[in-house]
């Protein structure tokens, strides 16, 4: 990969002081920063291209719309879909589930199963727990280990003939746990015929992805933290399923025929793609899997495994600190941290008046810390514009802070 | 003294802290000496909802003045409460209801009193004010 060095100088956000420091920026679990490639291709739109997509007869509703379009094929590349018709945009992951709980759950029957795990974002939860409230689904839990990582056997013992979709994490936010997923697929398969759901929030961002090697039947990403502009994500499904499933959403650009008393639904993926869609974003993001892919995403997950052991052996010589991390080899780039007796948010703002940027709170995660007994963590999380120097400047930073907090 | 000057005094013992650590080092200072609120009034009735951390604000009447005890599970956010809490205490309950200063203006403490409606801050301060105003009505 290039030198971080190089890469931060294609995003202009380093260019700031923060309370008079370089920015050290530890926060794109959260969301990460934009490359100027990708902030100039949504200015290039507005300013060039601009027009509704999939409406106009005129060279610039073309344009975008084919500039639109583009995005679905560079994507499907990205993650080695089998078609681009298997790409639907949405406003992000979180939108993602929602779709996938609404759309999948109703076909249920009252008394089936969806099996989650411990440390699922709320994002993986809370529209099962709609949807299993609204057609009387039950939810179980994957137990997570006291090393941070999935509980195997438990994963087996849960699973069963009720079992009707299964929906997972495939880099935790919190553990940084990498779940072995081809495995999980083909247990699933093997005893099952449950949906398999991956979250890519946070693996599509770090890991070379192959939907089809995996095996699995559906994938939602997050574009924002994937260099991305906010507002968009992507749901990949398998064609066959996602033909048989029913839209969410109502409105224009979805639909084949409309009379006022029915209507019928245009063909995947525009079905599940319901008015003016945020396609400007969809360039943008589309800018970001070019960034990406320019780099390489094997190059891109070298560099997180480098850089995650380098933090880790950093993080784990402060005194006093507790980290939140699996055990396992393979692992992301993410370490949700805490101290004793001090307060997770006192250590953020201390660690931002060095510049440092942290997420503090409980992450989306708040089942998993409340099993930990933990009211919240700070969380420092690597991506592709970090390098040694920022996780020593944050463990400077920390145990500076931890000083006066003590 | 009055919440006006109360509130000109800790503008003048902030800016004698020039970058935000030495203001959040200040805000650790007043919390270390805020010793006294007992852990029983750790309850979800006296819990301030919207700040990322636990605070608690207990207020009571004394003499026709109120009093409001703070309480907080991070040292910074207790530091704030006990700042606020000391300047609205033993102030009436009408003087705290028409008070028209707005603390977030007034005081530059950087990211933790930015006036975003889901701020810490400014839940301690509503929380006040609701408080004085039942009385005050």
């Amino acid at each position: 990969m290039k030198q971080v060095s190089e890469i931060k100088k294609d995003f202009p956000i380093f260019q700031r002081l923060i309370n008079g420091k370089e920015l050290t920026y530890l926060d794109s679990g959260a969301t990460s920063q934009k490359p100027n490639i990708v902030i100039d291709s949504m200015s290039e739109v507005y300013k060039q291209n601009n027009a509704n997509v999939h409406r106009g007869t005129y060279v610039l509703s073309s344009e975008t719309t084919s500039k639109y379009e583009d995005v679905r094929n560079k994507f499907k590349n990205f993650i080695n879909a089998n078609s681009p018709e298997e790409i639907i945009f949405t406003k992000g992951c979180t939108e993602g589930f929602n779709l996938l709980a609404n759309s999948l759950c109703k076909d249920l029957s009252e008394g089936d199963e969806i099996l989650l795990s411990e440390i699922e974002h709320h994002a993986n939860i809370i529209p099962w727990q709609m949807a299993a409230d609204k057609y009387g689904l039950i939810i179980k839990y994957i137990n997570v280990d006291k090393n941070f990582n999935l509980d195997m056997d438990h994963l087996e013992t849960q699973l069963t003939n009720n079992t009707k979709i299964v929906s997972l994490v495939g880099e935790s936010n919190i553990s940084g746990m990498l779940p072995d997923i081809k495995n999980i697929n083909k247990l699933i398969k093997s005893k099952t015929e449950a949906l398999f759901i991956l979250d890519g929030a946070q693996l599509v961002p770090h890991r070379e992805i192959d939907v089809q090697d995996l095996g699995i039947d559906f994938l939602c990403v997050s574009g924002h933290k994937m260099l991305g502009p906010t507002g968009i994500g992507v749901v990949w499904g398998k064609k066959e399923l996602l033909e048989k499933m029913d839209p969410v959403y109502g409105g224009g650009d979805m639909i084949e025929e409309v009379y006022y008393d029915k209507a019928t639904w245009a063909p995947i993926p525009h079905k599940f793609e319901a008015g003016t869609p945020p396609y400007v974003e969809a360039i943008g993001l589309g800018a970001a899997v070019d960034y990406l892919s320019d780099l390489t995403m094997a190059e891109v997950q070298k560099h997180s495994d480098h850089l995650r052991l380098y933090a880790k052996n950093t993080l784990e010589n402060i005194n006093g600190i507790n980290i939140i991390h699996t055990d396992s080899e393979n692992a992301g780039c993410t370490f949700a941290m805490s101290v004793d007796g001090v307060h997770a948010t006192d250590i953020s703002l201390m660690l931002d008046t060095y510049g440092v940027a942290v997420r503090a709170g409980h992450h989306c995660v708040q089942p998993f810390h409340r099993k930990l007994n933990i009211d919240a963590t700070f969380r420092a999380t690597g991506y592709i514009y970090n390098d040694e120097k920022d996780f020593d400047t944050l463990a400077n930073a920390i145990e500076d802070s931890l000083k006066i907090l003590r | 003294m009055s919440i006006e000057a109360k509130v000109e005094q800790f503008k003048k013992t902030l800016s004698l802290f020039p970058n935000p650590q030495e203001k959040y080092q200040y805000l650790i200072e007043q919390a270390k000496l805020n010793e006294d609120f007992p852990t029983e009034l750790r309850i979800d009735e006296f819990k301030v909802n919207g700040c990322q951390s636990q605070v608690w604000l207990v207020p009571e009447e004394r003499e026709e003045k109120l009093h409001f005890s703070s309480d907080s599970d991070a040292l910074i956010a207790k530091g704030l409460v006990t700042l606020i809490a000391s300047i609205y205490s033993d102030e009436s309950a009408q003087d705290i209801a028409s008070s028209e200063i707005d603390l977030m203006e007034e005081f530059e403490l950087g990211v933790i009193l930015s006036p975003a409606r889901r701020n810490g801050a400014f839940s301690m301060l509503k929380t006040i004010k609701e408080f004085a105003k039942k009385l005050a009505d």
